[in-house]
């Protein structure tokens, strides 16, 4: 009763079937995407391109690629017998971009909840790994590889403590194929401390003060229970394992940074407390508000994984330009930033949202710096990734113009760990097929 | 302490159950008969006859609960029963033209709960209306019974009569007008019918529909419609134009005595003033009052040209909160310029000239009244205006000019007395119900105040005594030390109190004393530990009073600047037409001239006059030097949801035709000019997606500063909204939407059938009624107007365009296959994001279409859309259009067109022609704006760059040759914000406590930003109790929504 090639009606009967209760499992609607790349079998010479290394200037040079890592960069390289060589000449070549915090692999379809697996129930879920929910064939991923994007940070939602971060590359068989680092960071989800007042408000301000005081008092339990679990622990006296205090006993060794989604300065402060309580190392998601403390986290070593760089103010009295000046208001304070669009499916706009903010006091070279080696210090992997120098991992991406720019972004080749990466993506097929249609 | 004054109380005691004058002729009397005559005189009195009008030394008569004579001087005829007001002010009795009075309130809907349910009928009774919000046929005089303590608070701030009806739903039923007197209801009522109340809130009702603030009006509408309808077909009612015989409905009975009966009409703001001015003027509904909200000052001009009595509340706000640094986030400059501006609201109505009358609705007290009419009083309200806004005003809206609201002969004897001037410091004592007083404190108490010689313990000390009963205050001196009096009591001139002396003497004991002042002799008996007692006698000697604590600050300057809209950002002047030469641009002309380099253009009166190179500088014009800028015309977005008050959609019934965006435009919003700041000068507001049929939809310039009218783009013609696909069907609004037709792709297609069909046939009905002969027509009511049909046959007649929610290629040929079977047209296709796969079958239907450049994943029939959707759509020939259903998206839709660019190399001109001329021909207003061209209205926008370049920049953003949006003036006014923001904290901090007293419930709200799949019951969001409802809906801050 359904064509294979009948588009539309496959997913109005898939709808049909999902409303009956039928279908239970998350499937893709297309298993289509193209095939990851074979592990590099030969040395790869990148000729002549625009190198923009993210350490240094741009300058036009050669990097080789061997066993999946960048053995060389500069000019008149000494090049092995078998090398294959692109010449880039007039590209830019970049590291391989990295969206830190979204949902990739995670949401299928948005609005359909058998294809969610991002958010848990309870308060604290400190054990929880998020990598092992990754669907590699998401058929976003290559959408978002395509605009540049070679790594990701996924993270888990939910409400408190929400669980464990995990940096995946984007073109794997599975998730422990794309799996680069898990445990990046333990994902706290502030409680709000603003007050609302007018209509939408539900509850007067003392009210919502008392629930708010509740919510970290509540907060500040869990750590102080599983801080004693710890101590517990170091002197051999628990007596059973608890599997979510367990799973923290990293965050008391200071071997598990601590990354907190807070907007607000009030919440931002209040983590910088307990962070500092812990000693760990903390990292702000989120951050519309961190540009009016830029100072204080700059002092404290505080990085933030800013979330709106596209995003309306936050107040009514705000600047219309005041969320895309808040990553330069950090930078020239000394805070460490990277860029999120914080989403699945719209991290491919993340570059765009990057040279965007430029207009508005970031500079082009901490733009680079936001997407590639700033965002991989804050995750951890600065030793692999993030910038074009030797030793690090061969994750590049190849422009033809300027990578930030709507007028320069053509994504020609991609590399992550020496695999040359298929830039196909359902959207081009589609594309590809209904030109079929328009020239028959 | 007891501080009242037993002799105060049995007066009013026996006010309250002694028989009454106004004994109604019908109750059967039992026992003895009360023959009490009313016989009074009123003397000394200093009376303010009426606003303006003073005696001194006056006179008054009252004779059987009427005045009878008030004059200066004047002799006290024999018979009557004198009062001596020698001191005392009177005035005419307070009416409060805007209560719920004796009537029991609604039953509050706190049990209500969003994700409840849909209710789309409640249960019919008798002739009730078919939606629960109406209560036309309520005549609340039927419920009304005096209530002594409601009545107790407001005759002690001077009321005396009160208009009341419940204040539930939108037709509200007819108030009474009452005395305040607490008799037999019959006795009290006044008047059985005053005005009928109404408002925009569904109150009580839990039916869905209205859900918005658009559905509100749009049901008030038909139901005004309905009610002349049914007036005019009783008796002539024909099978062939009405399907049967005229049902029974006694709500549109009461609603036709509506313009005799006059109206009453409660808003929330001064943008709802004039939505319920408009819509009784719609109706000819001319004797109307309306209710503000003590925002009237913010479009003052506006409020005055409604030509309508006002109904001011005096519920002034509590300063927002800013004790800490921490809370002042939370604090818009726009409440912080409310809080300084409200008590100056009645002053700044009252100089304009409009006529108004007061309420204490409101307040959260009712002995908030006075303070706060004080506060209007020193912020410039003068006392004639004050009165009249007490007494004559009210009196003429309640319809008794000839009775009420003056100390003259033939009126009502209900006044005021005050000690003192009232609207100085003067302090209410009485309040005059009908002849009949109501004491509040004693008139003329007797004086204790003074300093008495005393002994204690053989030691010579002192009793001071202030202030005067039932306040009166004492304390006991002795060598260096005070004590206060406890237990202080009065009655009459008797005075008791106690003496605890631990702190005078170190004695653990109390003495009390017991006595009588009689003239200037304070003789009594002093009651010791032991219980033996001591008399005593002392002479008062006077106290020297102190001088009274100064009242609040005098009116001081205001801080904050007033602006259109009144909040950061608002314009203090709306900004004027310029003539221009804009020199040396490269100008994007969205027309066949393509991109032109180094080109001049001359602007006069708003229009385009001339392009070309190196031109010459007329005379007078203002010369722009855009050399190095791009200059284009302004951004056009064919779906945008800003400025959209109280609901983006009717999402309640599947087809909600009747309601229109145009009602509900807020030209407020500040994603207005934040749209302004992307280069955005036109906005077509659409209705959400919640149903197959949306409601008619709003083309908006963005006149910054402007009000919702001068908003509006002019002469652009109607469309509407329609939608397909998962959000008509509910496929994501929970399990408690499954009820509602149509639930699939299927029934949607039936559906829309189904309403096109009725569509044509009463179409068919009017125009058979309209063959008519005249004769004929005299003896037949005309079909019932139903405003959803008629916009249904405004489609059918190509007067109406629709733009249609739409994503999967299944139901777009549906669509289009429909239209063709019922004979109308679909105009653009909105979202379309499988437009690809079937572009030329819309070619072929001749519709445009209007994409997302890039959504997709965030929904089942969203998982086909590509990238590259625009530029396959315009390889086949479509007109294309990118928009963003998002305030924030927005403000790029140039970023939005470059990426057709970047995916699929679409020519950069014929992008940036995406939101620019190809919208522009979307809504049918390219012959007015959408290109670079001379005869057009200069509408641009100048960059510093590329306007397809991720790094460009607005720098000016023009509407018809005026500057709407400059972004260096933009950078220096944030600075001027700051500082006016931070000196109202400070007033707010240095008022100290007083600045905490107020409603809590004062300010403004923005809206959220919505989004098409919003679909949350606002109406009860926004008139629900405060704090009182629940409902699940946050929204994340700039970040793409997931549901469009």
């Amino acid at each position: 009763m359904m064509k294979a090639n009948d588009v539309s009606k496959a997913l109005q009967c898939l709808m049909l079937i999902v409303a009956l209760g039928y279908l239970t499992v998350s499937q893709p609607v297309f298993a289509a995407n193209p095939v990851p790349g074979p592990a590099q079998s030969q040395p790869i010479l990148l000729h002549n391109a625009t190198v923009h290394t993210a350490v240094g200037e741009a300058e036009v040079q050669d990097v080789l690629l061997v066993d999946g890592k960048i053995a060389a960069v500069g000019r008149q390289l000494a090049i092995p017998a078998d090398t294959e060589r692109f010449d880039l000449t007039g590209k830019h070549l970049y590291p391989g971009l990295i969206a830190l915090i979204n949902q990739l692999g995670l949401i299928e379809v948005g609005a359909v909840r058998a294809t969610r697996d991002d958010r848990e129930i309870t308060d604290t879920n400190p054990d929880l790994q998020v990598q092992v929910a990754f669907n590699a064939d998401s058929v976003v991923i290559p959408t978002i590889r395509s605009n540049g994007f070679s790594h990701s940070l996924i993270y888990p939602a939910g409400s408190m403590i929400a669980g464990r971060s995990a940096l995946m590359q984007l073109d794997g068989w599975n998730w422990q194929d794309s799996l680069v680092q898990s445990d990046v960071g333990l994902h706290v989800n502030w409680p709000s401390m603003s007050i609302r007042t007018g209509w939408r408000s539900q509850h007067s301000p003392d009210k919502q003060r008392e629930q708010q005081q509740q919510q970290l008092e509540q907060l500040q339990h869990y750590f102080t229970q599983a801080h004693a679990y710890y101590l517990a622990e170091q002197a051999g006296k628990n007596r059973g394992k608890d599997s979510r205090w367990h799973s923290m006993l990293p965050f008391f060794a200071a071997e598990l940074p601590l990354f907190v989604h807070a907007d607000d300065p009030r919440q931002i402060r209040q983590a910088m407390q307990l962070a500092q309580q812990y000693q760990a190392r903390l990292v702000i998601v989120g951050g519309r508000d961190s540009w009016r403390i830029a100072d204080e986290l700059a002092a404290a070593d505080v990085a933030v994984i800013y979330t709106a760089p596209f995003g309306l103010p936050t107040r009514a009295d705000e600047g219309y330009d005041q969320a895309f000046m808040a990553p330069g208001q950090l930078r020239e304070a000394g805070v460490r930033v990277a860029l999120s669009l914080d989403g699945f499916w719209d991290t491919r706009n993340l570059v765009f949202a990057t040279g965007h903010v430029t207009r508005y006091g970031l500079s082009k070279q901490d733009a680079l710096l936001a997407l590639t080696l700033d965002a991989a210090k804050i995750a951890g992997v600065a030793d692999q990734l993030g910038s074009i120098e030797v030793g690090k991992s061969a994750s590049l991406v190849v422009s033809d113009g300027d990578i930030f720019d709507y007028l320069g972004h053509q994504i020609e080749y991609m590399w992550i760990d020496g695999r040359l990466v298929d830039l196909d993506n359902h959207h081009k097929q589609l594309n590809r097929r209904y030109q079929q249609r328009y020239r028959q | 302490m007891m501080k009242k004054n037993a002799l105060w109380i049995s007066v009013v005691s026996a006010s309250l159950v002694a028989p009454m004058l106004y004994a109604d002729q019908t109750s059967p009397q039992l026992g003895i008969r009360d023959k009490t005559p009313n016989l009074v005189a009123l003397t000394n009195a200093t009376v303010t006859t009426e606003p303006g009008r003073k005696l001194n030394q006056a006179t008054i008569l009252i004779k059987d609960g009427v005045i009878e004579s008030v004059q200066s001087g004047g002799s006290v005829p024999a018979g009557y029963q004198t009062h001596d007001l020698s001191g005392y002010h009177v005035y005419a009795g307070f009416i409060d033209p805007y209560t719920q009075y004796g009537i029991e309130q609604a039953t509050s809907v706190e049990g209500f709960r969003f994700g409840q349910p849909p209710q789309y009928s409640h249960e019919r009774k008798g002739g009730n209306a078919s939606n629960a919000a109406i209560h036309a046929e309520r005549r609340w005089v039927d419920d009304f019974k005096p209530d002594a303590s409601a009545a107790k608070s407001l005759t002690e701030q001077g009321f005396t009569t009160v208009q009341s009806a419940r204040h539930d739903g939108i037709f509200r039923g007819a108030a009474l007008v009452a005395s305040l007197q607490q008799a037999l209801p019959g006795d009290a009522i006044l008047r059985a019918e005053g005005r009928h109340f109404l408002s925009f809130s569904k109150g009580s009702s839990t039916q869905s529909y209205p859900s918005s603030l658009m559905g509100s009006m749009a049901l008030m509408r038909q139901t005004l419609s309905d009610a002349n309808w049914y007036a005019s077909a009783q008796g002539k009612t024909d099978v062939r134009f009405h399907g049967g015989p005229i049902e029974f409905n006694a709500s549109l009975a009461a609603l036709g005595r509506l313009p005799e009966q006059g109206v009453l009409f409660e808003t929330t703001d001064e943008r709802s003033l004039l939505r319920a001015h408009q819509l009784l003027a719609e109706f000819s509904l001319d004797d109307a009052v309306l209710v503000g909200s003590g925002f009237e000052y913010a479009r003052l001009d506006q409020v005055k040209a409604t030509n309508r009595p006002l109904i001011l509340p005096l519920n002034f706000p509590a300063a927002p909160d800013v004790q800490l640094v921490d809370t002042q986030l939370d604090v818009s400059l726009a409440d912080l310029r409310h809080w300084e501006r409200a008590p100056a609201n009645p002053a700044a109505v009252a100089q304009e000239g409009i006529p108004f009358a007061l309420t204490s609705h409101g307040l959260e007290k009712k002995s908030e009244f006075w303070p706060n009419l004080r506060k209007a009083i020193r912020a410039g309200l003068t006392e004639q205006q004050a009165l009249a806004a007490l007494t004559t005003v009210p009196a003429g809206m309640v319809g008794f000019a000839d009775r009420l609201g003056k100390v003259a002969a033939g009126y009502q004897a209900d006044l005021v007395v005050s000690r003192g001037d009232l609207f100085a410091d003067g302090e209410i004592v009485a309040t005059w119900l009908r002849g009949q007083a109501q004491q509040h404190s004693p008139v003329n108490p007797v004086g204790f105040s003074g300093r008495y010689a005393i002994h204690i313990a053989d030691q010579a000390a002192e009793l001071v005594l202030t202030g005067r009963a039932p306040k009166l205050k004492g304390e006991v001196s002795l060598a260096e030390k005070t004590v206060k009096l406890e237990h202080l009591h009065t009655l009459g001139s008797q005075l008791q109190f106690s003496l605890p002396l631990k702190e005078l003497t170190g004695q653990a004991v109390v003495l009390q004393f017991q006595g009588q002042l009689r003239e200037q002799e304070l003789r009594g008996t002093w009651s010791d530990a032991a219980g033996d007692t001591h008399s005593m006698q002392s002479q008062r000697q006077p106290v020297e009073s102190k001088a009274s604590k100064p009242s609040d600050t005098a009116a001081s300057t205001m801080i904050s600047r007033l602006t259109f809209p009144n909040r950061a950002f608002g314009v203090t002047a709306l900004p004027q037409q310029q003539n221009l030469h804009i020199k040396n641009a490269t100008v994007w002309s969205a027309t066949d001239a393509g991109v032109l380099e180094q080109t001049d253009v001359i602007v006069r009166d708003g229009r385009i006059r001339q392009l070309g190179q190196n031109l010459s500088t007329p005379r007078g014009y203002q010369l722009v030097d855009a050399t190095g800028m791009h200059l284009t015309p302004g951004i056009i977005d064919e779906h945008s949801h800003i400025a959209t008050e109280q609901g983006v959609n009717e999402g309640s019934h599947a087809n909600t035709a009747e309601v229109r965006l145009a009602d509900v435009v807020n030209p407020d919003d500040i994603n207005i000019y934040r749209g302004l700041a992307g280069g955005v000068t036109t906005v077509q507001l659409l209705h959400g997606s919640a149903n197959p049929i949306g409601g008619q939809a709003q083309i908006l310039s963005l006149r910054w500063g402007q009000d919702a009218t001068g908003m509006k783009f002019r002469e652009a013609p109607p469309s509407i909204k329609f939608a397909l696909g998962e959000n008509v069907k509910q496929s994501n609004w929970g399990a408690q939407f499954t009820s509602r037709y149509p639930q699939t792709r299927i029934g949607v297609d039936t559906f829309i059938r189904d309403q096109f069909q009725a569509a044509k046939e009463y179409q068919a009905q009017w125009e058979a009624y309209q063959g008519l002969s005249r004769r004929e027509r005299n003896q037949v009511a005309p079909p019932r107007k139903d405003y959803q049909l008629e916009t249904l046959v405004e489609i059918l007649n190509e007067q109406r365009h629709i733009h249609t929610h739409s994503y999967v290629a299944s139901e777009i040929l549906m669509l289009m296959a429909l239209a063709d079977e019922m004979g109308f047209r679909i105009n653009t296709f909105t979202h379309i994001l499988e437009g690809y796969k079937v572009a030329p079958e819309m070619k072929a239907h001749g519709a445009s279409v209007s994409t997302f450049a890039d959504w997709w994943g965030f929904k089942m029939e969203v998982n086909d859309a590509i990238p590259t959707n625009a530029c396959l759509m315009h390889e086949q020939g479509l007109n294309v259009s990118v928009n963003s259903d998002d305030p924030g998206l927005l403000r790029r839709l140039n970023q939005e067109a470059a990426k057709s660019v970047m995916y699929c190399n679409m020519d950069e001109h014929e992008a940036l022609k995406m939101v620019t001329i190809n919208p522009a021909i979307q809504l049918k207003i390219d012959d007015k704006v959408g290109s670079i061209e001379v005869g057009k209205q200069a509408d641009f926008v100048l960059w510093d760059g590329h306007p397809l370049s991720v790094y460009s920049q607005v720098q000016q953003t023009w509407i018809e040759g005026a500057k709407y949006f400059d972004r260096e003036s933009d950078l220096q006014q944030r600075q001027q914000l700051q500082q006016e923001r931070q000196q109202l904290i400070q007033k707010v901090l240095t008022a100290g406590e007083s600045a905490r007293q107020g409603s809590t419930t004062g300010y403004k709200d923005d809206d959220p930003i919505w989004h098409c799949d919003d679909r949350a019951d606002w109406l009860h969001i926004r008139f629900g109790h405060q704090y009182g409802h629940s409902h699940a809906h946050s929204h994340a801050h700039g970040h793409q929504q997931e549901h469009h």
